[in-house]
């Protein structure tokens, strides 16, 4: 699928401080970026130029200190915690460098994660679109397993799939491949274009590594806070 | 959400498995508490019976007289006694008076009904304290000649069990356990010498009319005396009772003094052991709440994770609030089930109903503190922020 103009996530003149007694920290300074629906965009730079904190705001996890976010052209600024965690539940997915399972739940558990806080969504249910989650990510025949005993690639899957599992418009990945070796990073890096390609899915991804960044769509580069490209 | 709260839970048994028995073991020590403040409670919730304000107890001594003449100086006293301003009513009783800690027991029917408490009170007895005539009549000089049945009052317990359907025992015939049949002449509502805080036993009473005196041996008198009487009449009495009898010495106690120590007695184990549950409640809610606030710190990710695929902040406080729940559930279960076995096996002899009552405030209790030690790290949790939570890791 091809990419729209349809804005899906915008930020304008966003800014995040992060302010201690003693120190102020520009994390963000006056970003405007639009990413259209379908699109898959990476995000490079220097470890500390605000990557993760512009994916923090884009997965409405943190509010910016001044500028405006919009979700699907709404303005989500004054939004109340419910409201917010509506949004990223049904909208957003996100994938974690450190994978961020639950390690007491079994790897079918952990995909059912976003459905449980969606009203309406009945045990039988969760369970069927986690299967299928599952089978997409190619994990069909762990579901009972523990995330212990998986690899890195295996539970970065189980974390594609729990993204993938309530279904959402949005995958914000902060170093999906980070923490995995070159084959690895390179199977999870084509299941990630894969869901951009086939199921139009708009993708977000924080990556240092340039080759991965130049299979996207759009590369934009980040340096002291400022989008530099 | 229940479910996945138990699911969580068994995945993390190993780790929860020292709390869950600490509130086993606090379930089971409260059921304890439970059933004995219940049974406390439930025979607090009888009626007495008869009043004890302004009576008092006067014990003899009666030194070295022969049967003969102790008869004599007895019904000396007792005319005096009777007579003496300040003293409204005196009735000669066996030593099974009310909070004395003495008592008579017997059995009818062959056994069939046991720990009956058994007095022999003279007529007098029902003016000293009160008692509340509900059927028939009390003692009078009709029952001073002997006829072929001697007779009987008994109490509305006894009433109850020996004619379940509600039949009046006025009139009936008893047969006591070797002895001739006695004709149960009145019913009272009760007379609880044991104290209101003591199992209700049944009572009867036989009358001690003077010609009993004799052979009785009667050491002991009730004595109503007016309001306000005080030391000048104990020491009058105990003067006169000296003048009286040579060699004769009295102990005067008033009833509600020997209430007083009586009531002492029987609640002090219980008020040491609910010390000590409260100790142990203090124990399991700092556990709870130590074990709590650890893991908001050890789950500060996952807990992140959970925020960052949606879960409101009430979510997260509702999921810490049901784990805790959950925990304690399975605490509760495993106690529930010894719990159980003290009313099918009849352990301490109470009556069913003390038990349910007993295991539904434990379980109460265990929960409510579950949910108080639960509600801050909840608040705790719901407050950690995401982006924050995730980046620690």
């Amino acid at each position: 699928m091809q990419p729209t103009s349809t804005p899906v996530i915008r930020l304008a003149n966003v800014e995040k401080v992060y302010q201690t007694k003693t120190i102020e920290t520009v994390a963000l300074s006056q970003v405007n970026l639009t990413i259209n629906r379908g699109e898959f965009v990476s995000v490079m730079g220097p470890s500390g130029c605000g990557k993760s904190t512009l994916l923090s705001l884009m997965g409405l996890l943190d509010e910016p200190s001044s500028g405006t976010i919009e979700i699907d052209g709404r303005p989500v600024t004054s939004y109340s915690d419910k409201e917010l965690a509506g949004l990223r539940n049904h909208k957003i997915g996100f994938v974690f460098q450190s994978y961020h399972l639950i390690n007491d739940l079994s790897v079918r558990d952990n995909v059912e994660l976003p459905l449980l806080y969606r009203p309406g969504v009945g045990g039988s249910e969760r369970r069927r679109r986690a299967l299928a989650a599952l089978d997409k990510v190619g994990l069909n025949a762990r579901t009972g397993h523990f995330p212990a005993q998986l690899s890195g690639g295996q539970r970065q899957r189980v974390a594609i799939a729990r993204a993938l599992a309530g279904a959402p418009e949005i995958i914000l990945a902060d170093e999906p491949t980070g923490n995995l070796d070159s084959v690895m990073g390179e199977e999870i890096m084509d299941l990630l274009l894969g869901l951009n390609r086939e199921q139009g899915t708009t993708l977000v991804m924080v990556t240092h590594d340039e080759q991965q960044a130049l299979k996207t769509q759009r590369l934009i580069r980040f340096f002291d806070g400022r989008q530099v490209a | 959400m229940i479910r996945h709260i138990f699911t969580l839970l068994w995945n993390r048994r190993r780790a929860n498995g020292l709390l869950i028995l600490e509130i086993f073991l606090a379930y089971v020590v409260l059921f304890a508490v439970g059933t004995i403040g219940t049974s406390l409670w439930s025979n607090y919730r009888q009626p007495l019976g008869f009043r004890y304000d302004n009576v008092w107890e006067v014990d003899f001594s009666s030194g070295t007289q022969s049967k003969a003449e102790r008869y004599v100086t007895f019904e000396q006293v007792l005319a005096r006694l009777r007579t003496t301003p300040g003293v409204l009513a005196v009735a000669p009783t066996a030593s099974n008076t009310p909070f004395s800690f003495n008592d008579s027991r017997t059995s009818i029917d062959d056994g069939a009904l046991r720990d009956i408490n058994y007095y022999f009170v003279g007529p007098e007895l029902r003016e000293v304290v009160g008692l509340k005539l509900t059927a028939g009549r009390w003692f009078d000089q009709r029952d001073a000649t002997p006829g072929p049945h001697a007779p009987l009052v008994i109490d509305e317990q006894l009433q109850r069990a020996l004619y379940p359907r509600g039949e009046s025992a006025v009139g009936k015939l008893v047969p006591l356990n070797g002895q001739a049949k006695q004709r149960v002449i009145g019913v009272v509502s009760a007379y609880r010498t044991d104290g209101e805080l003591k199992e209700v036993h049944a009572s009867m009473f036989s009358p001690l009319m003077p010609a009993d005196s004799a052979t009785h041996e009667v050491r002991v008198l009730l004595v109503r005396v007016a309001p306000g009487s005080g030391a000048a009449l104990e020491k009058r009495l105990a003067d006169d009772i000296r003048r009286i009898g040579p060699g004769w010495t009295s102990t005067i106690r008033t009833l509600p003094e020997m209430h007083r120590s009586q009531i002492k007695v029987v609640i002090t184990r219980p008020l040491l052991l609910s010390v000590m549950s409260v100790f142990l409640l203090i124990n399991v809610a700092l556990g709870l709440f130590g074990v709590l606030w650890l893991a908001i710190s050890a789950r500060r990710a996952e807990l992140g994770v959970r925020r960052a695929l949606g879960a409101p902040a009430g979510a997260i406080s509702r999921l810490i609030v049901g784990e805790t729940l959950a925990l304690t559930t399975f605490g509760l279960v495993l106690g529930l089930l010894v719990a159980v076995q003290f009313p099918l096996l009849g352990v301490w002899g109470e009556r069913t109903s003390v038990y349910l009552t007993a295991m539904a405030l434990a379980t109460g209790a265990l929960y409510l503190l579950a949910i108080i030690c639960a509600l801050y790290p909840g608040r705790l949790a719901a407050g950690i922020q995401p982006a924050v939570a995730l980046r620690e890791e």
